[in-house]
């Protein structure tokens, strides 16, 4: 029950603060949509936290500048139980009672796909994660709607050049998925990133829930594998396919484009997970990153999830173009999104648009990503890449 | 020996149901039917639809308890009936009324397949079989991507008409769907089939000996559930504009269960209350999911122990006691 | 791919996958021959069971032999609250114990969220890295989990066959009034086969969480597990346990092994659906 008191202390005291700084400043709503409860917890409160970080910087800095007034940007955020209904529900909240112009979520493709039909006919921004390609290739031609994280589409192919170029050895790669929306929208570009680099893919798919993997693994061990990846898999089953690979003789080089799950893996695994190598979105042992985690250890406690700065930085790029936009009208800070490109989002250098040539828009934020290697116990930076922009 | 003049406790209660509930009833529909004119709220209008959509759900789920079977397969039936709508609809230019139709022989004819089989198994067994029944039918969803897109589902899903493409429009249609599904429930139940059904749940050796065709009774009425609940199934997707496998599994399932559970097994009026409270409560206690689920659990317990008849039950209690002390 | 190493590394993966299959199914089968209840609630005692052994084990670093019984013991105790004021009121009502454990399950397994979080953890093994047999490989901590399930799987034997108390239990499960007429307290024994019964779900999902992962939705699998081995079985029944567990080991592990993920899944609950039509008393079980 402490656990409820918490935060609820915490939440008052710190609005109390901000509503002091915001005094002279007018509420500008910001929606924002996730999991806050059941699996996927962990990436509702990434998003709800990196998003409040955001907002305490611009408020304690004297508000948004928006022409001649000053908006202090409110959250609010609404729990999805990443599901369908609940994403769909969420957004006709947000949109038609809150009235909110921008919302920045959902988390996973099925709650995405629900909500944009409500956010493109209401004509609110959505800036949203998911793999799903639906989620800017569709009919509507996504006017209002960006993707704020890189997916496999852009993240894969060059993890497999630097892959080519470190470890030219590997001619083939096995791939255990689950058969859930990431992984089923994850696996085909996955695989043909692989492919025309020449590598050899052999695929296997589980029901999602399973923990025992050991059949399956010696299923994979007996085709004479050079590389495992652990791709899309979740943190808690990425944890459990390496222990029980390597428990069951697997000795060769074990690496995730996808997750990450780099903590977990090192927890589940323990000394298991040395020399494992991982796409990762953050390195929290950088020197410009220590005031944020210092921010957000003043007001929560526990891991920082990899994306929390992802979402922090997404809300100071809608904050940056509603400034430049002057107005808090939807399109014009629409078009302001595009034409801020080259600006220095700060955590992830200057900002991208892409995905022209995938999606037909150019909506998709291509994010630098980070490799990492498990070496005594503990993550450490092996390159920095920047996705090319198609 | 009990007066053979007094009627028993039983047809006390239910007639003292009777009269309020049908007043109850036309008020409620009265209600449902005008709201919208003063509130209208895109939010509001759609968390409508969505009960009136599990009504039909949960109604047909009815029948089936009705009879003795709780069936944990009803969301896999609403998915089939799901899906088929979908793909007719945007693969093969069906108009609506012909790709719903298409939901409910879809369900239905999956309904009539399996059920001589598994309705021959009581109790816990027949939760069990519909239970693996439901989870196969998602992983059929989840696997068969053709025809499913998947885990990632099918999305885009048009409107049945244009008119009913705002949330105003789909609201009266979703409405006026249910209350058809929901008095074609009602009307079974108190016809003479419904008598058979009851009477084959309260003593199957003595109705079978007076002629009541027990499995085949089970079967159609089965099948007439699983029909609706394809229909049900057809007005989500088509309400969300989005199918995964994801809607129609076991947690939902479980979920069209306990609205039945929670509002009364023995009465339709009991469906109705338990799906309106299990569909407006999330929306009320937003912030505390986890704590909802550990409530439902209680409930579930308590009226399992002492009240099987439900919040209906609860309700007909604290009527007949006020009745009783008014006559002192 | 069909070399004698693999087949035997096969076959022993079976061994070890039936062994916590066994364990899962062991309390489940007592609490449905004796108490007609059929346990919605399993799971969770079994999330229970890792959460106290994640703590004396974990946390606290009693030793393994202590920590392993001692916290199993401390969900059986806790759990007699729950037998006073919920379970009795399903005792030989099995619609009602259905429904109503469904609850007690979404309950708890909630409240585990609520009182600890959604995040997965996991608890040290007992003994770590593998051991090489031949060609053959295994891990420890698997190794621990079948011998544990063997010394089990004997203790409830000999219990039930050569104890005074489990002759009254087996006495109760065949017919409850004769029982009475001979002098068996009923509410006595059901205390006690509920307490044995929730010791082995505690006991099994702390191993469970020792080799997967500990998490309040940890309870799903097993009980999923546990309703498929005694169905196989035979409710009620010991050796059906045993033996339900082993066929389900050593089939997913055959079939996914040769044929993968999705063909296990569908036959495993193909062959579970085809018996309860046929069979719906299991193996060794009794129609009733």
């Amino acid at each position: 029950m402490i656990r409820l008191f918490r935060p609820l202390l915490l939440a008052i005291a710190v609005s109390t603060v901000s509503a002091g700084l915001a005094c002279a400043q007018e509420e500008l709503k910001i929606g924002a949509i996730g999991p806050l409860s059941g699996g996927g917890t962990a990436w509702g409160l990434a998003t709800q936290r990196g998003v409040q970080l955001a907002i305490d910087e611009v408020i304690a800095s004297g508000g948004l500048k928006v022409g001649n007034k000053a908006y202090a940007p409110k959250l609010i955020m609404y729990d999805d139980q990443y599901s369908a209904t609940g994403g769909r529900t969420a957004a006709e909240r947000l949109t038609s009672v809150d009235g909110v112009k921008y919302i920045i979520g959902p988390v996973g493709s099925p709650s995405v796909l629900a909500a944009v039909p409500v956010t493109t006919a209401a004509k609110v921004i959505l800036m949203s994660d998911g793999y799903a390609p639906g989620i800017l290739k569709n009919e509507a031609g996504s006017p209002f709607n960006f993707r704020m994280v890189d997916s496999n589409v852009e993240f894969a192919p060059a993890m497999i050049a630097w892959l080519k170029k470190n470890k030219p050895e590997v001619k083939k790669v096995a791939i255990i998925a689950p058969n859930d929306a990431v992984g089923q929208a994850a696996i085909p570009a996955l695989a043909k990133a692989y492919k025309d680099s020449g590598i050899e893919v052999w695929t296997e798919m589980y029901e999602r829930g399973t923990k025992e993997f050991t059949p399956l693994l010696t299923r994979m061990i007996a085709t004479d594998v050079d590389l495992f990846d652990l791709n899309s898999n979740a943190p808690g089953e990425a944890g459990l396919l390496l222990k029980q690979a390597r428990q069951a003789g697997f000795d060769k080089q074990i690496w995730q484009v996808g997750g990450p799950s780099v903590d977990e893996i090192i927890n589940i695994a323990g000394p298991l997970a040395e020399g494992f190598i991982s796409y990762d979105l953050f390195d929290f042992s950088k020197a410009d990153a220590q005031n944020f985690i210092k921010a957000y250890h003043a007001k929560w406690d526990g891991t920082i999830n990899a994306q929390t700065p992802i979402w922090y930085t997404a809300a100071k790029i809608l904050f940056h173009a509603i400034e430049t936009a002057g107005t808090t009208d939807v399109e014009t800070v629409r078009d302001a999104m595009l034409k801020i490109e080259g600006w220095n989002t700060g955590f992830y250098g200057p900002l991208v648009w892409g995905g022209l040539a995938e999606y037909g828009v150019n909506h998709q934020l291509l994010q630098n990503f980070w490799i990492t290697q498990v070496k005594d116990g503990k993550p450490n930076t092996l390159a920095i890449i920047t996705p090319e922009k198609r | 020996m009990s007066d053979p003049i007094t009627l028993p406790r039983q047809h006390v209660m239910k007639d003292l149901r009777i009269a309020p509930a049908r007043i109850g009833a036309s008020l409620a529909i009265v209600a449902a039917i005008a709201w919208p004119l003063a509130f209208q709220n895109p939010f509001l209008l759609t968390i409508g639809s969505l009960v009136a959509i599990y009504l039909i759900a949960s109604t047909s789920l009815h029948l089936v308890i009705r009879m003795g079977h709780i069936s944990f397969a009803h969301a896999g039936m609403m998915g089939i009936g799901a899906y088929v709508s979908a793909d007719t609809m945007m693969r093969l230019s069906f108009p609506f009324a012909l790709s719903v139709s298409c939901a409910a022989a879809a369900s239905a004819l999956v309904g009539l397949a399996i059920g001589p089989i598994v309705l021959r198994l009581t109790g816990k067994y027949f939760v069990l079989v519909t239970f693996l029944l439901g989870e196969i039918i998602r992983m059929v969803f989840v696997d068969w991507t053709s025809l499913t897109g998947g885990s990632n589902g099918i999305q885009g899903v048009p409107p049945p008409f244009a008119a009913v493409a705002s949330p105003l429009g789909y609201y009266y249609f979703a409405l006026g769907c249910s209350l058809i599904c929901m008095t074609f429930c009602g009307r079974i139940l108190a016809s003479e089939i419904g008598r058979a059904m009851d009477s084959a749940k309260e003593a199957e050796p003595l109705a079978s000996s007076c002629g009541v065709p027990i499995v085949r009774l089970k079967v159609v009425i089965f099948t007439i559930s699983c029909g609706l609940a394809g229909i049900s199934g057809a007005l989500l997707v088509h309400l969300l504009r989005y199918a995964d496998p994801a809607s129609f599994g076991g947690l939902q399932s479980l979920n069209l269960v306990i609205m039945n559970v929670i509002g009364g097994m023995g009465s339709i009026y009991g469906a109705i209350v338990g799906t309106i409270f299990l569909a407006t409560l999330p929306e009320l206690l937003r912030s505390y999911v986890e704590l909802q689920r550990v409530i439902y659990g209680i409930i579930l317990i308590v009226v399992m122990a002492a009240m099987p008849g439900g919040l209906v039950e609860l309700v007909d209690k604290l009527r007949l006691m006020t009745a009783a002390s008014r006559k002192n | 791919m069909l070399s004698p190493v693999i087949l035997a590394q096969v076959l022993l993966n079976g061994l070890s996958l039936s062994a916590v299959y066994i364990l899962i199914a062991l309390g489940f089968t007592l609490l449905f021959g004796i108490l007609r209840v059929v346990i919605f609630a399993h799971g969770s005692f079994a999330m229970l069971g890792g959460y106290a052994l994640y703590y004396v084990y974990g946390k606290y670093h009693v030793p393994y032999a202590v920590a392993v019984p001692l916290a199993a013991a401390m969900v059986a105790i806790a759990s007699l609250v729950l037998e006073q004021f919920v379970f009795r009121f399903f005792y030989q009502r099995m619609f009602q114990s259905m429904i109503g454990l469904i609850g007690l399950d979404l309950a708890l397994t909630f409240s585990a969220v609520l009182v600890w979080d959604v995040y997965e953890r996991s608890i040290p093994p007992a003994v770590a890295g593998v051991s090489r047999i031949g060609g053959l490989i295994i891990a420890n901590d698997r190794l621990v989990v079948v011998g544990i399930a063997a010394v089990a799987l004997a203790a409830f034997w000999l219990f039930m066959t050569r104890t005074r108390y489990g002759l009254a239990m087996r006495a109760a499960a065949e017919d409850v009034e004769i029982a009475e007429t001979q002098g068996i307290r009923a509410r006595t024994i059901y205390r006690l086969a509920f307490l044995l019964a929730s010791f082995m779900a505690a006991l099994a999902g702390g191993l469970y969480a020792q080799i997967y992962a500990l998490s309040p939705f940890m309870g799903e699998q097993p009980l999923l597990v546990a309703f498929i081995v005694v169905i196989l079985g035979g409710m009620g029944s010991i050796p059906g346990a045993a033996i339900g567990g082993l066929i389900l080991g050593f089939s997913e592990s055959i079939l996914s092994t040769f044929y993968g993920a999705s063909v296990s899944a569908f036959a495993s609950f193909g062959v579970v659906i085809a018996l309860l039509i046929v069979r719906p008393w299991g193996l060794l079980g009794k129609p009733e």
